[in-house]
């Protein structure tokens, strides 16, 4: 009996110091990711038409990045916008080079601004809905990062 | 440098600074966030169909207050971000001078924006957001009236369009003079604090 709460015991602080020594790795030694996205969302449009992705890429590495293409299989095509407003008139310009990042730098994709144009929804999408876009780069290893953006409603800005 | 005489100098620059800010400050309530447009254009006119598919005129609006975007329902970015904006500060308001104020989206983009796709974006927005669109010749001579304009880019491959089109909203009174012209980077507070400040005058007018 006594026998068996010492094997417990020692299984536990060995689980403890197992425990203690990954926490310590991750924080000390495992490289923090050379690019990060931050609050990537769709913003709901009623009625079949396209919609905007908006998000905040992080460039955490030591040379500039260039996200340049987007898909998800939720949607027919997937392009990088610009809203542009000049003399009163808005218009939106691809950006077929797409958006260079440089290190220690990030692009914001926000509303009026940068954004994914998400067009042709290939099924009916609700608010909380999870949709998965795979962001395309040049200058990182590897180019694909699937990120999930989540549906927000059409009145967030 | 005599210290007196810098001493008296930044005095005297305080002093005008201070009368400035007074001055500006004086000033500034009779400032809008958006462009006082009163009387520089003709009241409000039109023929187009709405959101039933039904011919309407200005009439429609008549005895109330509109606040009226020009875009189309394929603009995921600047459209959406907008008619949110707006119909956020018409909750705003308070229920005895924001009950009457109706909004406005008319399509530019006919070819893809049928009654039906109207409505369905529309009524995202808010239950008092009517759509409306026409043909070219009615949206033209509606956009001309205003001074603002729309175009068509090239197709891409997936035979899919742009369209360019005014950023800004226009507000017009019960008797559809126009009078706001509500630039696309006000905030939902800003458009809110214009919208009671014409709606509270337009009121104690009558």
């Amino acid at each position: 009996m006594k026998q068996g709460k010492v094997i417990l015991a020692s299984a536990v602080v060995a689980l403890v110091a197992l425990l203690g020594g990954a926490l310590w790795w991750v924080a000390q030694v495992a490289p923090e990711s050379p690019l990060t996205v931050d609050n990537p969302r769709v913003r709901m449009v009623p009625g079949g038409g396209p919609m905007a992705g908006y998000m905040e890429i992080g460039n955490h590495g030591d040379s500039p990045i260039r996200l340049v293409a987007a898909d998800s299989p939720a949607f027919g095509n997937v392009m990088i916008h610009r809203t542009v407003v000049r003399d009163g008139q808005a218009r939106m310009e691809h950006q077929r080079d797409g958006v260079e990042i440089q290190p220690g730098d990030s692009a914001v994709f926000k509303p009026r601004d940068l954004h994914l144009m998400l067009m042709q929804p290939q099924t009916e999408l609700e608010v909380g809905d999870t949709v998965a876009v795979v962001l395309t780069f040049e200058g990182i290893e590897p180019a694909d990062w699937p990120i999930a953006f989540t549906v927000v409603p059409v009145t967030s800005q | 440098m005599n210290p007196a005489r810098v001493s008296l100098r930044s005095v005297t620059a305080s002093v005008a600074a201070l009368a400035i800010a007074l001055f500006l400050g004086g000033c500034g309530e009779d400032e809008w966030h958006g462009k006082n447009i009163t009387g520089l254009m003709p009241e409000l006119e039109f023929e187009l169909i709405d959101e039933n598919g039904d011919p309407v005129t200005e009439e429609v609006f008549a005895g109330e207050p509109v606040a009226m975007y020009f875009g189309f329902t394929h603009c995921p970015d600047i459209c959406p971000t907008t008619l949110a904006r707006l119909a956020a500060a018409a909750r705003r308001l308070p229920e005895s001078i924001g009950k009457n104020l109706q909004l406005a989206f008319v399509s530019v983009d006919p070819a893809r924006d049928d009654p039906d796709q109207l409505e369905r974006y529309t009524d995202a927005f808010s239950d008092r957001m009517l759509g409306l669109t026409g043909t070219q010749k009615q949206l033209r001579a509606l956009t001309r009236r205003y001074r603002v304009t729309f175009g068509y880019e090239e197709p891409g491959a997936d035979g899919s369009y742009e369209v360019s089109h005014s950023s800004a909203i226009l507000v017009f009174d019960a008797e559809l003079e126009p009078r706001l012209m509500l630039l696309d980077d006000l905030n939902v507070a800003q458009i809110a604090e214009d919208l009671e400040r014409l709606l509270e005058g337009s009121r104690s007018d009558s």
